[in-house]
Order: C-alpha cells, then sequence, then structure tokens
C-alpha cells in the first residue's frame, strides 16, 4: 500500500490554498484590528475563492486519489465549483450586509465564511468516513458561529444554540452509523465499504440497515429533510440573512454531496433496501416544506420552508433507479439551478429586509416602484422556483420529472409537481406584494451597491440562459463519467 | 421570408417587448404607438400567412423543424407549422390583440409594464396555435399564464388579486395535468415506437398503429385522453372546471378581458382537438357522449347561470360558458358539418365575446356600473354604443347573417347527422342544446331590454358617446362577425381539409 507520503498530493491543491488564503485574511484581520469595516477583505475573499475555482478547473482532466481517503473525480470537481460560486455569492451578499451591521467582527466571518468552505469542499472529495466526518465537522462548526454572529441579538444567540445542540446530535447519529460499518467491514475507507457491503448485507441485514437509519437521521438534518427538518426555520430565521443564505445554499448541498458519495458508492450496491425509504422521505418533505411554507410571513422562515421543499426534489433523483451518472447529471443540473435562485433570491431579500429594517414578507410591498430592476429579477428567481418556464428551476424539474418517471417512480414525480402548484401560491405571493401593492410608507427607494447589482445580474442571466439552452450544459454533463 | 415566416410571427411581439423595455416610463404615447404598430405588424404578417395559406393542401404549411434541446435521452425540436385548424386561430389572434390593444389606450397608470405582458402574451399565444412539438406546445402554454396573471392582478377591479390567484392556481393545475400526461405519451410512444419524441405528428402516427398493444392498451389510451381532456377543460372551461373563469373575466380590465374570452379559452378548444381528438380519434369517438353531455351541461349551465347575473360584466361572462359548450357538442358529434360548426364557434366567440367585454367596458367607463338594473335607456343617451351593444348580443344569440348563427346552424347539423355508434342519443343531445341556444335568446335580450332599452336614467343624458378611437375595435369586430356570417365560405375554405383528415382518421 502507498504511503502516505508517497501520494500526489497537488491533487489537493485547490484545499491547500484555500485554506492558506483564509489563514492569510485571518492574519490581515488581526494585524488591522479586529473592528470597522473591512470591505477589502470581503474582496479578497471573493478572489481567494476565484483563485481556487480556477485550481479546481484546471485539474478538469486529472482525477485520482490520495491513498484511498481524497478523491479528485468529475462529482468533486461539479461540486466544489458550485460550492464556490456559491460562496462567492454569498460573500457578494455578506459585504452589503455588514456594511449595515456593525456590531458585526467583519474579518472573523469572511475567514469563518472561508474555512466552512474548506470544510465543504473536502466532504465532497472525501473517499473515507473519517475525512468526510472532518470535513463535516469543518463546515458545521463554523457555521454553527455565523448563525449566532449577531452576538446581542436574541434570535441570532437562540439560534446558533438550537444549531450546535442539535448539529451535534446529528453528527452523532453520523458517528454512530459509521461504527457499525466499520465494525463490519474494517475499514473506513467508502470505496472498500461499497465493494464488500452487497455480500455483508445477505449476513448481517440488519445491522446494516441500522448503520444506515442513524446516518440517514444523521444527514437528513444536515440536509433539512421531513421528518428532520424542524430546525432550519428557527436557525435561518435567527441567523443574519446572508449566512442563512449559507446554510439553505452551500452547507444543504455540500452536504448533499455527502450523501450521494455515501448512498450511490457505499450503499449502492443495497439500492433496492433504501430506495423506497428515501422516496418516503421525498414525498414527505415536497408535501409538509410545501403546505407551511404556504402559512409563513417571515421572509426568511419562507425560504426556509422553500428550502425544505426543494431539498424534497433533489432527493428525488437518488430515490429512483438510474445509472449513478444519468442521477447525478440531474442533481447536477439541478444544484446550480437552485444556487443561481436561491442565492439570486437571498441577495434581493437581503437588501429588502435590511432596507425595511423587518423580514416579514410585507416589506416587499411595492418594490417594484421602489427598484424595477430588484423586483423583475427577484421575479424571474422566483418563477424559477416554483418550477415555471422558461427557466433552470423549470428545466431542472423537467429532468427530475423525466428521471423520475424513467425510473418508475411516477408516483413521486406527479407528487412533485403537485406540490410545485402549492408552491405557487406562496412564491407567487411575494410577487404580489412586489407589483400589487404599494409600497410602505417609510420605504425609501433602493440603491442596491454595484457588486449586489452584479451578483444579481449574473444569477438572473443564468438562470435564464439555463432555461433556454439547458443542452449546452447536460450535453457537458451526460458525457461525464461522475465517479471515480 | 416566407419560410420563416411563422416564427417571425410569434417573436415579433417579444421583440417589441423588449423594444418597450427600454423606452421610459414617461413616455406614454410612444410605449403605446409601439405596442399597437407590433400587434398590427403582426395582424399584418397572419393575414399574409392567410393570403399564402393553400386552401386545397392537406397536412401542415410553413412547417419548420429545429433541434433545439437535447438532454441526452430526451430531444426538443422546435417543430412548428399550420393547418387549416390553426390558421383561422392564429388570424383571430393577432385580430382580437391588435383591436385589444387599441381599447386599452384609457389605461394610464404603469402603461409600459402592461404593454410588455400584453406582447409577451401575445407570442404566447401565437406560439401555442402553431407549435408542433408538444413540449414546445407546453412552453407557450405555460407562457400565457405568467403575463395574464399580472394584467389581472395589477390592472384588474376590486377583487383583482383574488381572481389572479384563482387563475393562476386553476389554470396551473390545468398544465400540471397537461404536462404529465405529456410525458407519459412521451414514454408510451417510446415504448411502442422505440422512437423518443414529442412531436404531435409522430405522436399521432405511433398511436394510431399501435405497433405494441401490450404498451399501448385501450386503458392506457382512454387514461391519456381522459386526463388532456381534463387539462383543457380547464381552459376551455368545461364544467365543473370554469369557477375560475367569472372571476377572472369580471375582474380583468376591458383589454385582458377580451384577450382571455377572445383567444385564451380557444386554447383549450385547440388543444382539444388538435392534440386530444388528433392523436386519440379512436378514444374521443369512444368518449363522444360523455364530451357531448358536458357541452350540454355547459350550453345549460352557463346559460341559466347568465339568466340570473345582475352584473352585465359577469352575465357575459357566463355565457362565454355557455358558448364554449357549442364547441363541445359539435366535436362529440364526429361529422364534418360539426367539426366545422366547432372550429366556426371558437373563431366566432374569439370576434363576438371580444367585442361584448369591449362593449361593458365602453359602457361601465361611462357609467361606472355594470349593474343591470342601474343601467336603461342606453340607446337614448349613447345611441352608438347601444347599437352595437345591441349587434354585439344579436350576433352572440346567433342571428343570421352573423357569425354566430353560422357556428351554431354547423354544431347542430352536425349533432342531428351524427352516426348513432359513436353518439347515442345525438337527437336528444341536440335538442336539449338547442333549448339552451333558446336561453341564449333569453338572458341576452333581456338584458339587452333592462340596458338599452327602457326609460333612460337623467344621470346618463349628458354621457359622451363612441370616440373615435372605440369605433376601430367596435367595427373591426362586428366586421369579422359580419363577413363570417354573410361568406363563411370564407373560413370553411381554409378548414374544410384539416376536418376532413381529421375525421379520416376516425372513420378507419
Amino acid at each position: 500500500m502507498l504511503s502516505a507520503f508517497d501520494a500526489n498530493w497537488s491533487l489537493m491543491t485547490p484545499e491547500i490554498v484555500l485554506l492558506c488564503l483564509a489563514l492569510l485574511i485571518f492574519t490581515i484581520d488581526f494585524m488591522t484590528g479586529i473592528k470597522g469595516s473591512k470591505p477589502f477583505l470581503g474582496r479578497l475573499s471573493i478572489i481567494s475563492l476565484l483563485i481556487t475555482a480556477i485550481l479546481v478547473v484546471l485539474t478538469n482532466n486529472v482525477s485520482g486519489n490520495i491513498a484511498q481517503v481524497f478523491i479528485v473525480d468529475k462529482f468533486a470537481m461539479i461540486f466544489k465549483l458550485i460550492i464556490l460560486v456559491g460562496v462567492a455569492f454569498v460573500i457578494t451578499i455578506s459585504m452589503h450586509y455588514l456594511e449595515k451591521n456593525s456590531d458585526v467582527y467583519q474579518g472573523e466571518f469572511y475567514s469563518l465564511l472561508l474555512f466552512a468552505t474548506l470544510g465543504a469542499m473536502i466532504m465532497v472529495s472525501s473517499a473515507d468516513l473519517i475525512t468526510l466526518f472532518v470535513g463535516l465537522e469543518l463546515l458545521s462548526i463554523s457555521s454553527y458561529c455565523l448563525a449566532g454572529f449577531k452576538k446581542r441579538n436574541k434570535k441570532s444567540t437562540e439560534a446558533a444554540i438550537k444549531y450546535v445542540i442539535l448539529g451535534g446530535v446529528a453528527s452523532a447519529f453520523i458517528l454512530y452509523g459509521m461504527s457499525f460499518l466499520y465494525g463490519l467491514t474494517g475499514t473506513t475507507g467508502i470505496l472498500e465499504i461499497g465493494r464488500d457491503l452487497g455480500a455483508l448485507y445477505d449476513q448481517y441485514p440488519f445491522i446494516i440497515m441500522m448503520s444506515l437509519l442513524f446516518m440517514l437521521v444523521g444527514f437528513g438534518f444536515k440536509i433539512s429533510i421531513v421528518p428532520f427538518h424542524m430546525w432550519a426555520p428557527d436557525v435561518y430565521e435567527g441567523s443574519p440573512t446572508p449566512v442563512t443564505a449559507f446554510l439553505s445554499v452551500v452547507s444543504k448541498l455540500a452536504a448533499f454531496g455527502l450523501v450521494l458519495r455515501m448512498f450511490i458508492i457505499a450503499f449502492g450496491s443495497i439500492f433496492d433496501e433504501w430506495s423506497f425509504l428515501l422516496a418516503i422521505f421525498a414525498a414527505l418533505t415536497m408535501i409538509i416544506g410545501n403546505f407551511i411554507a404556504l402559512t409563513q410571513k417571515n421572509v426568511k422562515r419562507l425560504m426556509a420552508y422553500s428550502g425544505i421543499a426543494q431539498a424534497g426534489y433533489l432527493v428525488v433523483p437518488l430515490a429512483t433507479t438510474l445509472t449513478p451518472d444519468i442521477t447525478m447529471s440531474i442533481i447536477a443540473f439541478y444544484g446550480i439551478a437552485y444556487v443561481m435562485m436561491t442565492l439570486g433570491a437571498f441577495a434581493v431579500i437581503t437588501l429588502v429586509t435590511e432596507s425595511a429594517g423587518k423580514e416579514d414578507i410585507s416589506s416587499f410591498n411595492g418594490l417594484y416602484y421602489r427598484s424595477p430592476f430588484m423586483a423583475i429579477a427577484m421575479t424571474v428567481f422566483l418563477v424559477s422556483l416554483a418550477g415555471l418556464p422558461i427557466t433552470a428551476g423549470f428545466f431542472g424539474k423537467v429532468y427530475i420529472f423525466i428521471g423520475a418517471v424513467t425510473g418508475g417512480m411516477i408516483w413521486l414525480a406527479v407528487i412533485m409537481i403537485a406540490t410545485s402548484i402549492v408552491s405557487f401560491f406562496y412564491y407567487f405571493g411575494i410577487i404580489k406584494q412586489m407589483y400589487m401593492n404599494e409600497p410602505n410608507e417609510n420605504d425609501e427607494v433602493l440603491n442596491p451597491p454595484l457588486s449586489l447589482s452584479v451578483m444579481v445580474t449574473v444569477a438572473v442571466t443564468v438562470t435564464l440562459f439555463l432555461g433556454f439552452f439547458p443542452g449546452l450544459v447536460t450535453k457537458y454533463f451526460n458525457s461525464f463519467h461522475w465517479f471515480f | 421570408m416566407i419560410a420563416n415566416i411563422l416564427t417571425l410571427l410569434v417573436f415579433l411581439p417579444l421583440a417589441g417587448a423588449l423594444l418597450i423595455f427600454t423606452i421610459p416610463n414617461e413616455n406614454k404615447n410612444v410605449i403605446r404607438s409601439i405596442a399597437t404598430a407590433t400587434s398590427l405588424v403582426a395582424l399584418l404578417i397572419s393575414l399574409i400567412v392567410w393570403a399564402n395559406f393553400d386552401r386545397g393542401a392537406s397536412g401542415l404549411q410553413f412547417a419548420q423543424l429545429v433541434q433545439w434541446i437535447d438532454i441526452g435521452f430526451l430531444q426538443l425540436n422546435y417543430e412548428i407549422g399550420i393547418d387549416g385548424l390553426s390558421m383561422p386561430l392564429l388570424v383571430l389572434t393577432t385580430v382580437v390583440t391588435a383591436l385589444a390593444i387599441f381599447a386599452s389606450f384609457s389605461i394610464e397608470n404603469r402603461v409600459k409594464e402592461f404593454y410588455i405582458w400584453t406582447m409577451v402574451l401575445l407570442t404566447g399565444m401565437l406560439g401555442v396555435f402553431v407549435a408542433l412539438d408538444m413540449f414546445l406546445f407546453f412552453l407557450f402554454f405555460e407562457l400565457t399564464l405568467i403575463p395574464m396573471f399580472f394584467i389581472i392582478g395589477i390592472w384588474g377591479g376590486k377583487e383583482k388579486v383574488y381572481a389572479s390567484f384563482k387563475f393562476l392556481v386553476y389554470t396551473g393545475l390545468g398544465s400540471a395535468v397537461m404536462f404529465i400526461t405529456f410525458i407519459v405519451m412521451f414514454f408510451k410512444g417510446a415504448q411502442a415506437s422505440g422512437e423518443a419524441t414529442f412531436s404531435m405528428i409522430q405522436l399521432a402516427e405511433v398511436f394510431a398503429n399501435p405497433a405494441n398493444p401490450e404498451v399501448l392498451t385501450s386503458g392506457v389510451r382512454a387514461a391519456l385522453f381522459l386526463a388532456l381532456f381534463v387539462a383543457f377543460a380547464v381552459k376551455l372551461p368545461v364544467f365543473p372546471f370554469h369557477t375560475w373563469l367569472p372571476n377572472a373575466h369580471v375582474e380583468a380590465p376591458t383589454a385582458a378581458s377580451m384577450i382571455l374570452a377572445g383567444v385564451l379559452l380557444k386554447m383549450g378548444g385547440y388543444g382539444l382537438i388538435r392534440i386530444g381528438v388528433g392523436i386519440f380519434p379512436d378514444q374521443a369517438t369512444r368518449f363522444a357522449l360523455l364530451i357531448a353531455i358536458l357541452g350540454v351541461v355547459n350550453i345549460i349551465y352557463g346559460a341559466l347561470l347568465a339568466l340570473v347575473q345582475t352584473d352585465l360584466k359577469r352575465l357575459v361572462a357566463f355565457s362565454s360558458i355557455s358558448h364554449m359548450g357549442i364547441v363541445l357538442v359539435g366535436i362529440a358529434s364526429f361529422t364534418a358539418s360539426g367539426m366545422q360548426g366547432a372550429i366556426f364557434q371558437l373563431v366566432s366567440h374569439g370576434f363576438i365575446s371580444a367585442l361584448l367585454f369591449f362593449m361593458v367596458g365602453a359602457i361601465y367607463e361611462r357609467t361606472k356600473t355594470r349593474t343591470i338594473s342601474e343601467l336603461g335607456g342606453l340607446s337614448k343617451s349613447v345611441p352608438v354604443l347601444a347599437g352595437f351593444t345591441l349587434a354585439a348580443a344579436m350576433a352572440s344569440v346567433g342571428l343570421p347573417g352573423l357569425s354566430g348563427f353560422v357556428s351554431e346552424l354547423l354544431a347542430f347539423i352536425g349533432v342531428f347527422g351524427a352516426s348513432a355508434e359513436i353518439l347515442p342519443a345525438a337527437k336528444t343531445i341536440g335538442v336539449i342544446a338547442g333549448i339552451g341556444i333558446i336561453l341564449t335568446a333569453a338572458y341576452l335580450l333581456w338584458a339587452m331590454q333592462r340596458t338599452t332599452f327602457g326609460p333612460m336614467d337623467e344621470k346618463y343624458s349628458g354621457l359622451p358617446d363612441a370616440r373615435p378611437l372605440e369605433y376601430i375595435p367596435m367595427i373591426g369586430l362586428l366586421g369579422f362577425s359580419i363577413l363570417i356570417g354573410v361568406y363563411p365560405n370564407i373560413l370553411s375554405d381554409v378548414i374544410n381539409i384539416t376536418v376532413l383528415d381529421i375525421l379520416s382518421k376516425i372513420g378507419g
């Protein structure tokens, strides 16, 4: 067996560079005094992310692993790119948010976000239960801190405490589930586990199912599927809005990457045993997420339930009998759509709620009069989230739908369409506020900073472009061999 | 140029919308002119197509096929073309929209948005009538949803938000059913023929000759047909899926009501004939009785409800439901004249209902009321408006010489001539439907008597009569109705061969 020192460490270049840059930002923060406005650190963070993204792209044709622990394949590459772009968006949103909230220590905020990103990147690249867990905890612990970043704010503190405790319990579940696997196979390597599990299942079905269930509980918490979603609305509501955006997009997708790696590679051989279970969870998630979203008045809680419903859509392909490559094409396409439309929406939400000083959906009243551009952009995002043509969200859903029908899960596909109709109510509820209500008395005309406008423009463009020409991306995806 | 003329027609309004987008809000007249010009050019193009349409040829004309999206196992094509069924509806769309734009000049708030949405709506409607790929059809169908939601919700009446959401959710549900059915058809078609396609033409062939009868059992096909029927029934609308219509029509601004009644409802009827009957002729005939009964229920139910309305606009809305029943009855007869009657009715009702809604809007603008009992003696205060209102009502009742008469006559000839194998109890159905027509006369004439005749209310004495600009939609819409009524050949020429094509599939 190869010793760790002989391994091809260059595979980890993006992660190592990001780590160094995050530490650099951390250091600069110390040296410039921790208080005060530091937009340059935000810009530096975005540049760091871009450098990392370029390095990830440069490894495009490389695939390999470091001692079966750290893996670089198409799956890791695409997820890393999605994550990096997502975090760059989040930081753009944060730069605006932090200008409005001077009680936040900016340098720490950015460096924590970068550490969380690093955790997310390690997660999607890990091929070993230990690496995977380290990545997960790096992401989680950074996220706990970020959730409580407004420390004088009761709700933010409440969110952080809830998140720490419940997140800790979820991690414990994951670890416990992993311990069964290690006990049975004697290894922590996901690839090896995947090889052996099929044969072992005949002997120890109960233990393997227990292990799977424990992990499902833990992962279900991280990606907020019903019935493990209860934390999401509270944490999303209390956290600073950019952190909410981070949790609902980047954190969720990274955890989803983990789920995919575990379920497709490690548990892939016993697909028949868990697919139905996942299908039930997906159905519940879509139904409950969409229906509870109807009653929400706080826009961040609404986005939390919307995100829960969206997680349900993402689980559908995983629960369907398709080849892993097709499953991944579908999920990656929806993942890109999800990043664009959700983060775009969060950019507008941050702008609006920070200007109104409240998070009620009535703060969207008459947005069209106050900032036509932002209103139109928000409309595109919401229409895409609702899954109407011609947007990325629409084709993402069509893709999932067709995948589900191909895999014989018509009932699940029908639930998805039916619950999408339910979602019209709350997404179009916001649209109604923007166009059909007069602005509130104290609301002023919004002047979004340039960086935010640019980001929203990019998100709108991609959302619409993928709606018109989804083939350009899917053609590329379909040629992939996703897993190492 | 002729080869791409349909694409030009469909996307021209979208270009108009983009142009309007660049004009500042304040230049209302510039925006209005651009919208008017765009719609008139669209009208002109549709007339060029009409003139170049080969009336003697069967099959599709001006067809175009471009590969658009390729996601591995799913290829979507941009496939368009027209035949005798879509040709008249295409012209109907451009005429009604152009005239609706003339009727919308009184809108003063948020002019820019209004015309942008109207232009997008026009693209959606035209796209529906030219699409030959089911996926493309669905996209255009959905493209009409959001503009209408906004138009009702922003420029509508008192209950506009409620009406717009009801419209959104009902038609959204219809679309969802349609979408699921399309996908299932796509898969079943692929299973049977080995070729995955959304093309209506290819699917019609696949479903007509089931190569694999185990995949396309008659049960499967029946289920698919019924699902399609439900999907289009929401739009047409067919009882009991009609409840969105009164709200939407009543709350929508005049121009939108005209488009809604004039064109959007026709998309339901068109889809039913094009996809429902076109791809499942055997199932359509199998359920002929059901369709006919629903048609009769529509006629009677709509008429009875219209009879008790106190609001003139609601009355017109329910009369739409009633008139769409005739389309169903005409289709259900599965005879040449019945089918022609159905298509005639789609076109004729498009002009007449748009005119009626325009008249109601014009009257409301002056009197500030639509309550029938508060109106009266309009023929003395605003004789021209009252005259056109009366003419529209007559056309709607089916007075000979106007288009309503021709379409009803054809539909009834069809029903009474229907073969007993396809439509049992055809005569009974015809008779009951006929009673519905009498009811139409009752409620419309009664409403006219209460609004245009009778003593004039003093407060209406100084009302201004029709403005020059209002003559354009009035004369235009009534003119088309008279044209079809006096010279029905102008329409039957175009649709005849297509109708025979559709029916030839049933004969075998």
